[in-house]
């Protein structure tokens, strides 16, 4: 199979991700992915959920925080500015907070607590997590490209999604006994209905929120995840452990493509030996590739001669990964 | 005492409550079985705000974002927890249900 045949078969995968352990090309994929499928006619988001995002680099353009930016027609990037989200939620709670209790100041403990939660590490991350929700609920695209931060967290992200599942059921299994509770009180006490416990509503409208996310990630109909590796040994070995385990969390693998691949034509030329003994060593590698992930390899692109940046290197890229021009 | 309460402890405790309230029916006045639906209601309120926002059970219980999200509705139940923790009498009841 090639890649055009994966997405031509596959028309309702329209959320696309690119894994891979830290800079092998999930960006420069993602980037170029959403170049084809742009030129081919659809409607395109490339979003980062990386705090660190690299398609302003890539793009050339400086996106970061300014919600959708049109690269070319049909081509929309987006870098989220998980501060900016923050800083705009934290008012949005003490708004509800004042509203809710016709307080003008909010109390120092609450303050306190408000500004501690939003100093976490993972808040940034879990305030990333939720803003995707929009993204890909938004529906005005015809694919999302997902640009994926190394697989260490990725795995993060979808255990956290399993994890929290767990822990909202049980919380929330929690929250519905102490309604009853009340419930019983209020009958016996021949008291008017209990109000609805809108704690129960928040936690019900959390989990739809996270089911949102780790529902996507493990997709198969509608889903199509990646993996980038190269001619490395301990990178095979890496990326056969990862897509292991990337499997028990049911991520659908759609196959594995190669980067970095040192083209054979150097190889009649007049080329350093260094060079010499690393294309060996590549032939050796890819030959392994092959093997290890037997039937599943979608494409190999080659090492260009510079970094991938700005339209004309991605649509370079875009031709390696996909076939050339249709 | 330890406050590293599991996901089936903490589970299993309000289980507890369940069936602790099924004995106390009998034999007692609607006064009374009110009072004490409602000082369950309020352990449980106490259990619930020590779990997701007290970082007691050792493992991030929500992600922080979806944390702060609750905290509105538990405002005036924020001093009273602080107060409840001091008293540490309150949560070793809690705790004991069940893990002892
Ligand atoms: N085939 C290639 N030829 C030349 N340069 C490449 C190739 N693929 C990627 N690069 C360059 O390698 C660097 C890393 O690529 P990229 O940013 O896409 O990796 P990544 O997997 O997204 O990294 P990270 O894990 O940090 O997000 C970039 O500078 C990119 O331009
Ligand atoms: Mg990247």
């Amino acid at each position: 199979m090639s890649m055009r045949e994966v997405f031509d078969q596959n028309p309702n995968r329209r959320y696309i991700m690119y894994g891979g352990k830290g800079g092998l090309g999930k960006t420069t994929f993602s980037a170029a992915t959403a170049y084809w499928l742009a030129k081919q006619g659809f409607k395109v988001l490339v979003f980062s959920v990386d705090p660190q995002a690299s398609l302003s680099d890539i793009f050339k353009r400086d996106i970061f925080g300014k919600g959708p930016v049109e690269i070319m027609p049909n081509l929309f990037a987006q870098e989220i500015d998980a501060d900016q989200r923050i800083r705009e939620y934290q008012d949005e709670i003490r708004q509800k907070i004042r509203d809710m209790y016709g307080m003008t100041e909010i109390p120092e403990e609450i303050e306190n607590y408000i500004q501690s939660v939003a100093a976490e590490p993972a808040m940034e991350e879990s305030a990333i997590f939720d803003e995707v929700v929009d993204i890909v609920g938004s529906n005005e695209y015809d694919y999302y490209i997902y640009d994926l931060v190394p697989l260490g967290h990725a795995l993060y992200y979808l255990s956290m999604a399993s994890v929290y599942d767990q822990w909202i059921d049980k919380i929330t299994g929690l929250r519905t006994e102490m309604e009853e509770y009340s419930k019983v009180a209020n009958v016996m006490q021949r008291d008017k209905e209990t109000e609805e416990d809108q704690i129960l509503k928040e936690l019900q409208f959390i989990k739809h929120r996270i089911n949102v996310s780790s529902g996507i990630l493990t997709d198969k109909l509608k889903t199509a995840f990646f993996f980038v590796v190269t001619p490395e040994e301990m990178i095979i070995l890496d990326t056969k452990k990862a897509s292991d385990l990337f499997a028990k969390f049911d991520v659908p693998l759609a196959g594995y493509i190669v980067n970095r691949v040192i083209p054979a034509e150097l190889s009649g030329e007049n080329i350093p030996a260094y060079l010499v003994n690393r294309m060996e060593m590549q032939t050796t590698y890819l030959k392994e590739i092959d093997e290890v992930f037997a039937g599943q390899v979608l494409a190999r692109v080659p090492e260009f001669e510079r970094d991938i940046t700005g339209l004309p290197m991605i649509e370079r890229v875009a031709n390696e990964m996909f076939g050339g021009k249709k | 005492m330890n406050f590293k309460l599991t996901v089936s402890q903490i589970t299993r405790t309000a289980g507890g409550f369940t069936r602790a309230f099924g004995d106390m029916v009998y034999g007692a006045s609607v006064y009374e079985i009110v009072r004490g639906l409602h000082k369950e209601r309020s352990h449980l309120e106490h259990l619930f705000i020590l779990i997701v926002f007290g970082d007691i059970v050792g493992i991030p219980v929500l992600p922080p974002y979806y944390t702060l999200r609750l905290l509105p509705y538990v405002v005036p139940n924020i001093n009273g927890w602080k107060r409840s923790l001091l008293r540490e009498r309150d949560l070793t009841d809690l705790c004991d249900q069940e893990i002892t």
